[in-house]
């Protein structure tokens, strides 16, 4: 079932968070709805469509920043009462807008999550989460990792409040009142949760959620335990998801899933017979999709998906068909209500500029006071620096309200910069200086018009650490620009998974001496990402790792006082002993520092590696054949001459080529490891051979795992 | 939405920029392309006979639409179009880097092959000014050549680099066309037949030209810029992370004007607007772009613009009919001009907010002031200062761009945006955490002498601000700005030098001097000497007041050259004549024509050896043959084995014969550029005759007459 939705722009608000964007209760059954929409300049803006005009319902006053928004209602009415987090603060309005409710919770961080069924409150602070009713402070609970999301399963047909939080750590957490239920593991670090069927489906049990490395899923939630439904992987590499809703666009009965992403994607999946999710449509805006909702709102009997975006736009993706205004033979005619429209908005144009001007004039005077300041206000970035599983690489997605000028990016870590596709900026690297001034990457990306997402890939080493800056400036006066800060940490390329296998032969890193939980967290934190800042409640602790690169595992648990690193991985464990003396030799820790290094372990690393670097050394090989073989397929005109294997290449030539190019420099990281992993298995033994790395390279440039291996041993 | 009338999949994959169309019989295009191995494809779905092979020609076994052309060389570039007048059908020219091929694709037979020793790295087929017969036009290495039907050379010059891109066009607008050439040099210079017009310099090698209408060109770099001059204004240009791949001009919306359409690297088309630039239409392909050609494909009358990729894949699209209305795009114009509209208001909104936010913070006091939005005193302004500086142990020589706060602030880093002298666009600096101060020194050493606009922008606020004022400045660093007025005594005087007239006042050239040179306090006499920071090496300029007479003092013939230019362009002098000795530059060069005779004899014995062994490969063969098909297996193995030794003899030849040839092509190279520096040392009608003469001069090997022209610039006397 083919589906054309037409984007239509309403309105553009102030810059949103996500979920901050609903749909009030339509009153008739074909009329329009209402949008109220929350923003960071704290404006709620209630607003409906008439004759293509966005009209205001109500509007409040400025203040602090909104951070979400949802709708609530005693139970059995209409859910049409505004609930909005701001700072620590809950505020209640109706959909005239006036003001019902405001409620201070008290808490010292500012609230990021929020839901509202009847009369109970949800709200979560960064790690805690707390439960009111009827503002009265009911249940609490403090969870291991920062708390994304929250959502809570009707309670009217459950008879019981089943709250699930979605915390950083991968995992969701069903609360029973203070305690934890139990918890699920997703596949990444889930961003966003929703009822499914906005009700939790027939049993009132479904949740949806999204993740912020792009994965969707729907899981059922018992009384003890959960099952998955369905699991959509992110293969497209399409961005983290945002927002999710539920709603019968395509008009088949069936409720579909409509999803947003921060790089802007928006995405329609439907159910077929066999009732499992395909994608039925998909559209791309230009910057993040905050929030996601299906009703009706430009047109009524029209429906459609309406969404908001981080710079405050709000789009509806509608059934409507776009009118074919334009007849033959004449100019293209804008109808009448554009034409206002154009006209109103040049006019307020016009205003601004005048009021601008005298504004730039009066900034301008100041330059002569020798007593006076320029201090131009902050303004929002939305950025995000995440690992991809894939091509271990990092990602960076900055974004900005306003056009992006140009952007600076200096490290004082090698580390490579990549293409993507989607970023159309004009890069342009600089000499860098690593001495004085400690720069391995001075880049600038001169920015095309318009551009207010930039998108771009670094890959690290790991065991070189240090700061990733970017500076940017966006095209507005008085110009600034903003500086932020990523660290690459030392063990870059790990990623936190739920378990390990514990058959493989480890080596063992232990440390003793007189540091204190919080300090052995603090370090593995700086080792480590993905691990919450926040010192673990309890004695101990212990965290999994994956390399994704090679698949090589990691095991930390420590308490007070001491530390165990496990890994299958040699150089893994080098790297930390190597930062761990570091840091304690700065605080001027007395450390004592054991390892027990299992032989083996190298051999199996090794084994780990070879099928991929067998894999990498088939395809450059098969790669470099394909244009020989092509003009030999020209030439003779036809390939039945060839051997089997020279014709295979020949068929699946484009899928090689592609495969190819997706992972470029592999074979290089891959030598690079081997080769760390040669250094690092002799320095544990106390021998530099540095020397005898030129030896390995030969043997890897007519590799064989054997000769590999052997060399390993003798060496 | 413009969508492709037809899509065709070749198989064939195309060198990029060798795609042509051409009507071989006088009535059907066939699309033409330069494949891998040394082919050429003609792809002819107007007539499937069944030609014989024969000769270069033949039919691909896989597509019987195809006909490959044998050229058993890697091709360079490739046109067609008429260039013997009287007959009908289309001629194909093939360059590569050592000949031209003239072919007549219907007839199957060659029209002409010629040896080009400067190689072919464009062409482009037309007529010139006033030369009767249309020329087929190559650009290789530093030189111009073009021939008639007959394959004689009607037509030669020498230009600053390797030529990388042609096209001929009515520049002037006098009813003659003009050749445009593109360089490796950066430049794009306007030949009227051998005279040279015009020169505008840009940043990158000169990859594509194409003509729009009227003098309006379009031009491409290897930088990934694309853009439109009219005659030698540039009307704009747009940069992008891709290159541009293939330009050409077609009316895509049929609006009467062309468009410029580029085909790119990541295998994107776009039509923009001759005018402003603006995106009319942009299509993709899964492959990077190899050409983009037009022609009536169809045969129906309406011709199609035909983009082509790298891996075989054509597209042609025929201009937008009436009802799409110059909207080519899938967008709504409204739904657009309302949304840009709300961009520019949230703009000015967000403007005006600065501004009242920075009006709060005055009356709250500085000292209230965030220390991470990075307050500083309204007053603050940056200072710059640019100043040659001399080499000294631990710095090579360069100029000093010195950036300074006047109070507390400090520069947390310097974006310097500049072309053409910087590896990339743009040179950053950015001091560590603890080197922070309100003072940034940046060293630039400009590659070539051109004078270049420094668009700098300074990051400025406090230690731990995280965020910070953005100032931006403009400063031009003069053409010549290498020189240093300080002169060492001891160093040994320049003897090269070169003398010449000048009608005019010496506070004229004063004048030219101080905007010429980077001089702190500007001179006031035109007797000045200077050191270069680049070659070391003095130069002097002095003037006799009374009679005019100008002397330059160099080793460095391409400084003189500029010097000459940049002097007689600011005196708007229309020619110049001048005399000239460079005796070290001479006696190299006296030392590399030697070389040519030299490598020219070695690469003619090679050739008889080669000849020589490829006879005994004959033999050899037959003999193997022989033996294996009579069952004497010990022979047969002996013979191959032999036949083998002699094949690495031969590839070991051929290593050889192709290091003579690269250093042979050296050789010219130098050789054609000396004749175009002796040439830049004139200007106007001497500058011809210099050019003219001396390549007389080397045709009949006369060393000295060359040496006597370079020097008094005239052949005579």
């Amino acid at each position: 079932m083919e589906i054309n939705l037409n984007r239509t722009d309403y309105l553009q608000v102030g810059v949103t968070s996500q979920k901050t964007m609903r749909l009030l209760p339509a009153l008739g059954r074909k009329a329009t709805q209402k949008v109220a929409v929350a923003d960071h300049d704290g404006v709620i803006t209630c607003f409906g469509m008439k004759k293509g005009e966005a009209v205001p319902v109500f509007k409040t006053l400025p203040g602090h920043k909104i951070t979400r928004l949802d709708l609530g209602g005693a139970i059995g009415t209409p859910q049409e009462k505004i609930f909005v987090c701001a700072g620590s603060e809950v505020k209640g309005f109706t959909k005239k807008g006036k003001q019902f409710l405001s409620f201070e919770a008290n808490l010292t961080e500012s609230i990021n999550a929020m839901h509202v069924s009847g009369a109970d409150l949800f709200v979560c602070a960064s790690y805690i989460y707390n439960h009111y009713c009827d503002c009265k402070d009911q249940d609490y609970y403090l969870s291991g990792d920062k708390i994304n999301d929250i959502v809570c399963l009707p309670a009217e047909n459950l008879g019981r409040i089943v709250p699930v939080l979605a915390c950083q750590d991968r995992v969701l957490r069903v609360l029973q009142g203070s305690e934890l239920l139990y918890q699920i593991e997703v596949p990444g670090p889930p961003s966003v949760l929703e009822l499914y069927n906005r009700d939790g489906g027939t049993n009132s049990e479904d949740i949806l959620y999204g993740t912020v490395d792009g994965k969707l899923g729907q899981i059922r939630l018992t009384d003890t335990s959960s099952s998955s439904k369905w699991e959509i992987d992110n293969e497209k590499k399409k961005g983290g998801v945002l927002c999710i809703d539920t709603f019968d666009i395509l008009g088949d009965g069936v409720k579909d899933i409509l999803v947003g992403r921060d790089d802007g994607t928006v995405e329609v999946y439907g159910f077929d017979s066999s009732n499992e999710p395909t994608l039925r449509f998909e559209h791309v805006l230009s910057e993040s999709v905050t929030s996601i909702q299906g009703g009706c709102v430009g047109k009524e009997s029209y429906e459609e998906v309406l969404t908001a975006t981080y710079t405050g736009w709000l789009t509806g993706l509608t059934t409507e068909p776009q009118q074919a205004e334009a007849g033959p033979g004449e100019e293209v005619k804008m109808s009448r209500e554009t034409q206002s429209k154009v006209a109103a908005l040049r006019a307020e144009l016009d205003q601004l500029q005048m009021k601008v001007l005298q504004g730039r004039e009066k900034y301008q005077q100041t330059s002569q006071s020798s007593t006076a300041v320029s201090a131009v206000p902050v303004f929002s970035v939305n950025d995000k620096f995440t690992l991809c599983q894939d091509d271990a690489s990092y990602s960076l997605a900055l974004e900005v309200q306003t056009a992006i000028d140009n952007l600076l990016l200096q490290s004082d870590v090698p580390i490579d910069l990549l293409d993507v596709d989607k970023n159309s900026a004009v890069v342009s690297f600089s000499e860098c200086d690593s001495e004085p001034n400690g720069n391995f990457l001075l880049a600038t990306y001169r920015c095309q018009a318009n551009t207010t997402r930039l998108e771009l890939k670094v890959r690290s080493i790991e065991g070189q650490y240090g700061t990733l800056q970017a500076y940017i400036t966006p095209r507005l006066q008085p110009k600034t620009c903003q500086v932020r800060q990523y660290l690459i940490k030392p063990l870059s390329l790990h990623q936190r998974t739920h378990a390990i296998d514990q058959n493989r032969p480890m080596n063992t890193l232990s440390l003793v001496g007189q540091f204190s939980f919080a300090e052995i967290h603090s370090w593995v934190v700086f080792c480590l990402p993905e691990v919450p800042e926040k010192t673990p409640a309890g004695e101990n602790i212990t965290f999994y790792f994956q390399n994704t690169f090679l698949g090589t595992q990691l095991e930390a648990t420590y308490c007070k006082g001491e530390g165990h690193f496990k890994s299958d991985n040699i150089s893994t464990i080098s790297i930390l002993k190597d930062v761990f003396s570091k840091e304690a030799t700065k605080r001027k820790i007395n450390l004592n520092i054991s390892y027990d290094i299992n032989e083996e372990s190298v051999g199996h690393t090794l084994r780990m590696i070879h099928p991929k670097l067998e894999y990498q050394l088939l395809l450059a090989k098969k790669v470099q054949l394909i244009d020989a073989l092509k003009e030999l397929q020209v030439h003779e005109g036809n390939t039945d001459f060839l051997i089997p294997e020279y014709r295979n290449i020949l068929d699946e030539s484009d899928y090689l080529v592609e495969e190819y190019k997706k992972q470029p420099a592999h074979l290089e990281r891959l030598y690079g490891m081997i080769t760390d992993l040669f250094i690092d298995k002799f320095k544990f033994k106390g021998q530099n051979v540095k020397t005898k790395v030129s030896l390995l390279l030969e043997i890897l440039d007519n590799y064989d795992l054997d000769s590999l291996m052997n060399f390993f041993n003798e060496a | 939405m413009l969508v492709p009338i037809f899509t065709l999949k070749l198989n064939h994959k195309i060198n990029p920029r060798m795609v042509t169309i051409g009507k071989f019989d006088g009535v059907h295009p066939c699309l033409t392309a330069a494949t891998q191995a040394g082919k050429v494809f003609i792809h002819n779905p107007h007539m499937r006979s069944q030609r014989q092979a024969a000769h270069r020609l033949s039919q691909s076994a896989q597509d019987s639409d195809i006909s490959l052309l044998n050229i058993n060389q890697a091709v360079s570039c490739l046109t067609a179009g008429t260039l013997r007048p009287s007959t009908t059908g289309d001629t194909l020219l093939v360059g590569t880097q050592t000949n031209l091929l003239a072919y007549d694709v219907h007839d199957n037979a060659d029209i002409f092959y010629r040896e080009v020793a400067d190689g072919a790295n464009a062409i482009v087929l037309g007529k010139l000014g006033n030369i009767e017969s249309p020329l087929a036009i190559i650009g290789g290495n530093c030189a111009l050549q073009g021939f008639d039907f007959n394959g004689h050379d009607q037509f030669w010059t020498v230009t600053g680099d390797n030529v990388r891109s042609l096209m001929l066009c009515d520049f002037t607008g006098d009813g003659k066309n003009e050749l445009l050439v593109g360089s490796e040099d950066f430049d794009i210079r306007v030949f009227k037949e051998d005279e040279l017009l015009s020169e505008m310099a840009e940043n990158e090698t000169v990859t594509s030209l194409c003509h729009m209408h009227g003098s309006r060109f379009g031009y491409a770099l290897a930088n990934g810029t694309v853009g439109v001059y009219d005659r030698t204004a540039r009307y704009w240009r747009i940069k992008s992370k891709n290159h541009a791949m293939s330009i050409h001009a077609f009316d895509l919306n049929a609006d009467g004007v062309v468009e410029l359409i580029t085909g790119w690297s990541n295998g994107k088309i776009d039509a923009r607007s001759d005018r402003t630039g603006e995106v009319i239409f942009k299509d993709n392909f899964s492959s990077s772009v190899a050409g983009v050609v037009e022609g009536d494909y169809r045969m129906d009358g309406k011709t199609q613009l035909i983009c082509t990729s790298v891996e075989g894949e054509v597209r042609g699209y025929l201009p937008a009919s009436q009802e799409m209305k110059g909207n080519l795009m899938d967008s709504s114009v409204e739904q657009d001009l309302i949304r840009e509209l709300c961009q520019r208001r949230q703009n000015l909104l967000l403007e005006l907010r600065n501004y009242e936010e920075n009006a709060k913070q005055d009356v709250l006091g500085a000292s209230d002031g965030d220390s991470q939005m990075g307050v500083i005193p309204a007053n603050t302004q940056l200072q710059t200062a640019l100043s040659v500086r001399a080499a000294t142990e631990s710095q090579k020589a360069h100029i000093e761009l010195s950036i300074s706060t006047p109070n507390e602030t400090i520069i947390r880093a310097v974006l310097i945006f500049a072309e053409g002298i910087f590896e990339g666009e743009s040179h950053v600096v950015h001091p560590s955490t603890q080197n922070l101060s309100g003072c940034i020194r940046v060293p630039i050493i400009p590659p070539k002498d051109i004078p270049v606009d420094l668009h700098v922008k300074a990051f400025v606020g406090g230690k731990s601000s995280s965020q910070f004022h953005v100032f931006e400045i403009t400063r031009q660093l003069p053409r010549f700005s290498m020189y240093d007025l300080h002169v060492d005594p001891e160093a040994p005087q320049p003897t090269g030098k070169v003398t010449f007239t000048i009608n005019d006042r010496p506070q004229r050239v004063v004048m030219w001097l101080n905007q010429n040179f980077l001089l702190p306090e500007g001179v006031d006499t035109p007797d000045v000497a200077f050191t270069c920071l680049r070659g070391g090496g003095l130069l002097s300029l002095s003037m006799l007041s009374t009679s005019g007479e100008m002397t330059l003092n160099t080793d460095d013939i391409d400084l003189a050259g500029d010097l000459v230019q940049s002097l007689s362009s600011f005196l708007a002098m229309d020619d110049l004549q001048s005399q000239a000795d460079f005796p070290t530059y001479f006696g190299e060069l006296r030392t590399t024509l030697t070389e040519v005779d030299d490598y020219h004899s070695v690469h003619q014995k090679l050739t008889a050896a080669i000849a020589d062994h490829s006879n005994n490969i004959r033999t050899m063969l037959v003999q193997a043959e022989d033996a294996r098909l009579m069952g004497d297996m010990k022979n047969m193995k002996k013979r191959y084995i032999e036949l083998y030794d002699l094949n690495r003899d031969l590839i070991n030849e051929y290593k050889i014969r192709s290091n003579n040839h690269n250093a042979l092509l050296a050789c010219l190279k130098s050789v054609n550029q000396a004749i175009q520096r002796a040439g830049r040392l004139r200007v106007g009608k001497p500058k011809n005759q210099v050019i003219t003469a001396c390549r007389d001069a080397i045709k009949n090997n006369n060393v000295n007459a060359l040496f006597k022209i370079m020097r008094a610039g005239t052949a005579s006397s």
